[in-house]
């Protein structure tokens, strides 16, 4: 995957077949995992900020809920044109950050569900076939990340 | 018969002498970043800019202030703002919270 062409808040990127496959996947299946609770504070208990955090928290699920929605529409075929051996990719502004949104759903979800290991390593030989499936999206998001946002680099 | 009612004083202007505003004796807080293992250097550096429209040297800065530091304070604002903050930071799966300055 590369950017082939970036102009007036347009991106353009090939993806080879395969990657495209898998981006697809990702975004088709999104979300993979529950949706974790959040705390607005650390240091902060008092029963108004505790009462603020449970409705940033609804607000972050409202959230979720209309990034798949949007994800939905970066299936688009508009959004996709066949390119020699694969397909480009052509995204506006707010697609792009929509799609870094829901990677990045993706791999902190995944974390989470790993029960937030400090260090990722490779996995260990003993993981479950679950946590496995989890280390291996982290790992695909990331690497979409990274390159949707290479050019900033 | 006037076709415009008017009426019959004009209501004086009320003067409000400055003296030190609510806005001013408001709570505020810190936004906080804090670090992770999971969340992409390249992306925290992205998510920055965007939010708080930083340059990419400053937000690098404090990317880097989150990574060796363990967090960073960005921004210190009234509660309704640093709540706003932390919403937009939390959408990119940001670990981020509001902390009271004093």
């Amino acid at each position: 995957m590369r950017l082939v062409k970036q102009s007036k808040g347009n991106w353009q990127y090939h993806l080879n077949h395969n990657e495209a496959d898998i981006l697809l996947g990702l975004v088709k299946k999104f979300p993979f995992t529950e949706l974790s609770q959040i705390k607005i504070s650390k240091t902060d208990n008092e029963p108004a900020t505790v009462e603020r955090g449970k409705l940033l928290n609804e607000s972050l699920a409202e959230h979720r809920k209309a990034l798949k929605t949007l994800a939905m529409n970066l299936l688009g075929n508009e959004k996709w044109q066949p390119s020699g051996e694969g397909q480009l990719l052509t995204l506006d502004s707010g697609s792009r950050e929509i799609l870094l949104q829901i990677l990045n759903d993706i791999r902190v979800g995944c974390w989470h569900a790993l029960g937030e290991p400090e260090v990722l390593e490779s996995p260990a030989a003993h993981s479950s076939r679950k946590d496995l499936t989890y280390r291996k999206l982290m790992d695909l998001a990331g690497y979409f990340e990274m390159k949707f946002l290479e050019p900033e680099v | 018969m006037p076709s415009i009612l008017e009426p019959a004083t004009i209501p004086k202007p009320v003067i409000v002498k400055e003296t030190s505003s609510d806005d001013d004796r408001a709570p505020t807080f810190y936004v906080i970043c804090w670090n992770d293992p999971v969340n992409l250097m390249v992306y925290v550096t992205h998510v920055f800019m965007k939010i708080f429209g930083w340059e990419k040297q400053k937000a690098q800065k404090h990317m880097l202030e989150v990574h060796e530091k363990g967090k960073s304070a960005l921004a210190r604002e009234g509660m309704e703002k640093a709540e706003f903050y932390v919403h937009e930071l939390q959408k990119y799966k940001l670990h981020a919270t509001m902390e009271p300055a004093e």
